[in-house]
């Protein structure tokens, strides 16, 4: 063994001081608006988890009383994805809300189009608040759109007193208050703080997985104090978010030179300048991952990125690309983890790229599974039952 | 769309534009809220390009926005308000800037200015986008099951035709109750869909979207209007 | 009557010489060090040569600490740690523990030089995964590999063909909060790559940089030479991540020359860290009441006029503990000190106790 003078990184520790970060804590900013009368805080319900974020600071993740601010891309073409967040939440029995009084965080648009401004944006915002805060929950975003741009309309509420006079104007002509949750809380943030949980109701086997993980930007980078650090992952120099899950589930986590980067979704991009997505989300993750890491699936956390790496691979398929790699969010891996049924929970048919090998290496009879989930398929177009309900897909 | 592979930076480019039009609008820009909070100074370490997905596959570079507006160079910044900002992806990558500045949202308020004002480089940009536009502005959801068509997203493969052909059905096999829907992503109540239309009302939003395609601005407007007339609302968008 | 000492709170550059004055002029230093030896940071993090003249660190600071060693008016206390303090300008009565037993100083003037420390990579803003990856390390960790003719990779001993320097790392940047410039980072750096490419000939050596802060005779004596002798390659552009790349470290930024993303594979890769306010710094100034600066260095009352004075009469500051200073800073500031504080002892003799 060489003796340096210099240590190793595994020798190098990094303790982070909260009480010396370099930006002021915005929940403190927020009680003292409420203190002063300008808006109301929604308190975080007990039972909650604290977490450590990126300054050191605790941020609270409740695990129940939870209004799930749903995802319009994952309910309007991943269902699995709001599904397997629903079933986890059923699974330990925890009290939650699914809202039929929510809007759409409407931040994919504002993004793309810029046809919007801050004041609407702040207004849609604070009015999905103020509808959990009425039936008494407490917002849990799906999506990672929705979680930073909250995290953006936080910030401007509380440093422009101009906007919270509009705000407040506006939900005092819907009947409403202005409110602002105490945490933005996003639901893999959740199943972070469940993870060790999680992993005790583990019936499948996952020893023998390997994954690579993208976090998604607008998480991690857009306000990036306020996502999970953990000195244990990553000497708490990147998130830990869904390689902390992951790694509870004994799956192997690989590393990949270019994990930092966007997937390239690009919110206007995906949609009509689709050649940039295509091209970055191959070259730069898909290729990269499969070069360097070689793994068995991709797993991510967020609406847009689960589509752009999925649907990518076609386009890069065509041209003789290497892909095939499939892409699942890390609730959808948790709830296969604890037994969910891939086709009536994870809802793996609306994933493009092939994942039945990837089902098939975890030593699930991937035929009989899709043909069970096709029974109950049949019995809906012979008008035997309306919809498939949760009992059934429990079963 | 015209391959346009090199950024043409040369001042003669929109000559034809007067300088007051142009400096009206970076007023515009610089009398938004959030300027103070998005703009410092300038040091060109080049940190927010290292880091941009754009930078990589357009000839853009949130560098030299950021150096525009800090020098206040009103004919560069016209230029790439009209020729540079649609390439921005939006990651806020560039948000890792020591000084503080954020490119992207220097990006997303010159946009802003840029649709307001009805700039023909924005309504081409935002060519093809009028239906989610539409979508999202009268349903209060981006994405709709029923927009899974394969002429939509022809580069997705024959798997759109696959959940085209089975929508139907696959809709129905969802445990959640509120996914059992065609036309939205979720059940949503009609009081909410009201409260979102005014919302729109009350901050101007629709008047962004006359500017850029008045065709869609009509449709919309129709839908919205008689809608709340049902709910009791005497409200007009004009 | 006024007390004749004179304290002096760090046992580096600074104290030494502030030291060595005030005992060429005839008065009494009480030098208190923290730690066994004097030295500073220089001796602790063994730096292996010098800016700019590259001469030996160890020599030169033997030749520097050598006249007040075995000085009659230099009382050094090693393993002293001072914790407390009251009085004023003429009456100090300063609490320390020394080698484990609780003492009083008196004093009639007191300079503090508890200099700087280093930052700590972890705090970043850009992700450089100095605690993931091995062969990136700090400046600090450059000199202990140069001082032992040594300057291989941590991760596997083996000497590298490529290595770069990232300047600026935690200063001028706002979202840290150090909004300064460190000042000696990049002249270090420069000197660091000359020692590199004298040691590895067959190396090639780059600094990654914003400016490069080359003051005065820096440019001619150090700048110029890496360059043109050296062949050190500068490029204006900033690094932003480093990951790892088959088993070397892959460095993304931008070549702003090229107006493009760039993306390098180096071997090691250096940060070059700046300069923040010591442990020591912050409780000195708790202790004696001394104002500090928003970035917790000791605030001096006369801006360029005098780098010395603090708001406490009769409490000086001298090199690092005041702000990013460089050796020459050092050296100069605490001569000024130490015949402020000596003048400040004569006034108080004159003032009847």
């Amino acid at each position: 063994m060489i003796h340096l003078p210099v240590s190793k990184a595994s020798e190098r520790i990094f303790k982070a001081d909260p009480n010396n970060a370099p930006t002021h804590d915005i929940r403190e900013e927020l009680f003292q608006l409420e203190r002063e009368g300008e808006l109301e805080v929604i308190r975080v319900p007990e039972p909650y988890m604290e977490v450590r974020t990126k300054h050191g600071r605790m941020k609270k993740i409740p695990l129940e009383k939870t209004w799930h601010h749903k995802s319009c891309g994952q309910c309007g073409h991943i269902p699995g994805y709001s599904t397997s967040i629903f079933w986890l939440n059923r699974a330990f029995g925890l009290d939650y809300f699914d809202p039929t009084d929510q809007t759409s965080c409407t931040a994919w648009n504002y993004y793309a189009s810029a046809t919007s401004n801050p004041a609407a944006q702040a207004a849609v915002a604070v009015r999905n608040f103020a509808a959990a805060h009425e039936v008494g929950y407490f917002p849990l975003i799906h999506c990672g759109t929705s979680f930073g741009h909250y995290k953006e309309v936080r910030h401007a509420l509380v440093h422009q007193h101009d906007l919270r006079r509009k705000v407040r104007d506006i939900m005092k002509r819907l009947g409403k208050k202005l409110v602002v949750p105490e945490e933005i809380v996003h639901y893999s943030e959740w199943v972070y703080a469940m993870r060790d949980r999680i992993a005790e109701r583990q019936t499948v086997p996952m020893d023998m997985i390997s994954a690579t993980v993208h976090p998604a930007c607008h998480y991690h980078k857009l306000i990036e104090e306020d996502a999970i650090y953990n000195e244990e992952i990553y000497g708490a120099q990147r998130s830990a978010i869904i390689t902390g899950v992951l790694q509870k589930l004994g799956i192997d986590v690989k590393d990949y030179s270019t994990w930092f980067d966007c997937c390239g979704f690009g919110f206007r991009h995906i949609l009509v300048s689709r050649d940039f997505s295509r091209s970055f989300s191959v070259q730069r993750k898909i290729e990269v991952m499969i070069e360097e890491a070689n793994p068995d699936i991709v797993v991510t956390h967020d609406t847009g990125c689960v589509t752009t790496l999925d649907q990518s691979q076609v386009a890069g398929k065509a041209h003789d690309k290497k892909v095939g790699l499939p892409v699942i969010s890390d609730s959808q891996m948790a709830a296969l983890a604890m037994g969910a049924h891939p086709y009536k929970v994870l809802q793996m048919h609306w994933h493009n790229t092939d994942n039945k090998p990837f089902l098939r290496k975890l030593g699930l009879d991937q035929e009989k599974l899709w043909a069970e989930f096709q029974a109950e398929c049949d019995k809906i177009k012979a008008g035997k039952m309306d919809f498939l309900t949760w009992e059934d897909a429990e079963k | 769309m015209a391959n346009k592979m090199v950024l043409d930076l040369t001042y003669n480019k929109y000559a034809d534009v007067t300088y007051d039009e142009k400096e009206k609008l970076f007023e515009e820009a610089k009398s938004d809220g959030r300027w103070d909070h998005i703009l410092y100074g300038c040091y060109e370490c080049g940190i927010c390009v290292a880091a941009c997905p754009s930078a990589r596959f357009y000839d853009f570079s949130p560098r030299i926005i950021a150096q525009a507006v800090a020098r206040e160079d009103v004919d560069l910044i016209y230029t790439l308000m009209n020729d540079s900002i649609w390439d921005c992806s939006q990651c806020f990558s560039c948000d890792r800037c020591p000084r503080q500045n954020s490119p992207g949202q220097i990006i997303t308020v010159l946009r802003e200015v840029a649709v307001r004002n009805g700039l023909q480089t924005a309504k081409k940009a935002l060519e093809g986008y009028g239906r989610i536009i539409y979508k999202i502005m009268s349903t209060g959801s981006q994405v709709s099951p029923d927009m899974l068509q394969p002429d939509a997203f022809p580069d997705w493969g024959k798997h759109v035709h696959e959940i085209a052909d089975n929508l139907d059905v696959w809709r129905k096999a969802l445990p959640p109750e509120t996914l059992h829907t065609i036309e939205t992503g979720w059940k949503v109540d009609e009081k909410t869909i009201i409260e979102l239309y005014l919302i729109w009302h009350m901050t101007g939003v629709m008047d962004l979207i006359e500017g850029i395609d008045e065709g869609l601005f009509m449709i919309l407007v129709d839908v919205m209007e008689e809608r709340l007339e049902e709910a009791g609302y005497d409200v007009t968008f004009d | 009557m006024a007390n004749q000492n004179i304290l002096i709170i760090g046992g580096g550059v600074a104290g030494i010489e502030a030291a060595k004055g005030i005992a060429d002029l005839g008065y009494k230093a009480i030098l208190v060090e923290k730690r066994d030896r004097l030295g500073g940071n220089p001796d602790e993090q063994q730096y292996a040569a010098l800016t700019p003249d590259m001469r030996d660190t160890e020599t030169a600071l033997n030749e520097m600490m050598a006249p007040i060693l075995d000085n009659e008016n230099v009382d050094i206390r090693y393993n002293t740690l001072v914790t407390g303090a009251s009085g004023e300008a003429g009456n100090f009565k300063v609490k320390a523990v020394s080698m484990g037993k609780e003492i009083e100083i008196e004093a009639g003037a007191v300079i503090i030089a508890t200099g700087f420390t280093h930052f700590d990579p972890g705090r970043e803003t850009q992700k450089y995964g100095y605690y993931e990856h091995d062969d990136v390390i700090t400046l600090t960790d450059a000199e202990k590999l140069l001082k032992a003719h040594n300057f291989v990779k941590p991760s596997n001993g083996e000497k590298p063909k490529r290595v770069c320097f990232i300047q600026c790392v935690g200063s001028r940047d706002r979202q840290i909060g150090n909004e300064y410039c460190s000042k000696v980072c990049c002249g270090i750096s420069s000197k660091q790559a000359i020692e590199i490419r004298q040691q590895l000939p067959d190396c090639k050596v780059f600094i990654f940089y914003i400016d490069m802060r080359m003051y005065g005779y820096w440019e001619n004596e150090i700048y110029w030479p890496a360059q043109e002798k050296y062949k050190v390659n500068y490029v204006k552009g900033m690094a932003t991540e480093i990951v790892k790349k088959g088993d070397r470290l892959l460095v993304k930024g931008e070549d702003t020359t090229m107006r493009r993303p760039m993306e390098v594979p180096m071997d090691m890769v250096i940060l070059a860290v700046g300069m923040e306010a010591s442990e020591g710094t912050k409780l000195m100034a708790k202790y004696f009441g001394v104002k500090q600066n928003k970035y917790n260095f000791i605030e001096t009352t006369g801006g360029p006029l005098d780098t010395v004075s603090t708001n406490v009469p009769g409490v000086f500051a001298a090199g690092a503990c005041t702000g990013p200073a460089d050796l020459e800073d050092s050296v100069s500031q605490a001569g000024l000190a130490g015949m402020k504080a000596i003048a400040a002892i004569r006034r108080n003799q004159a003032v009847p106790a």
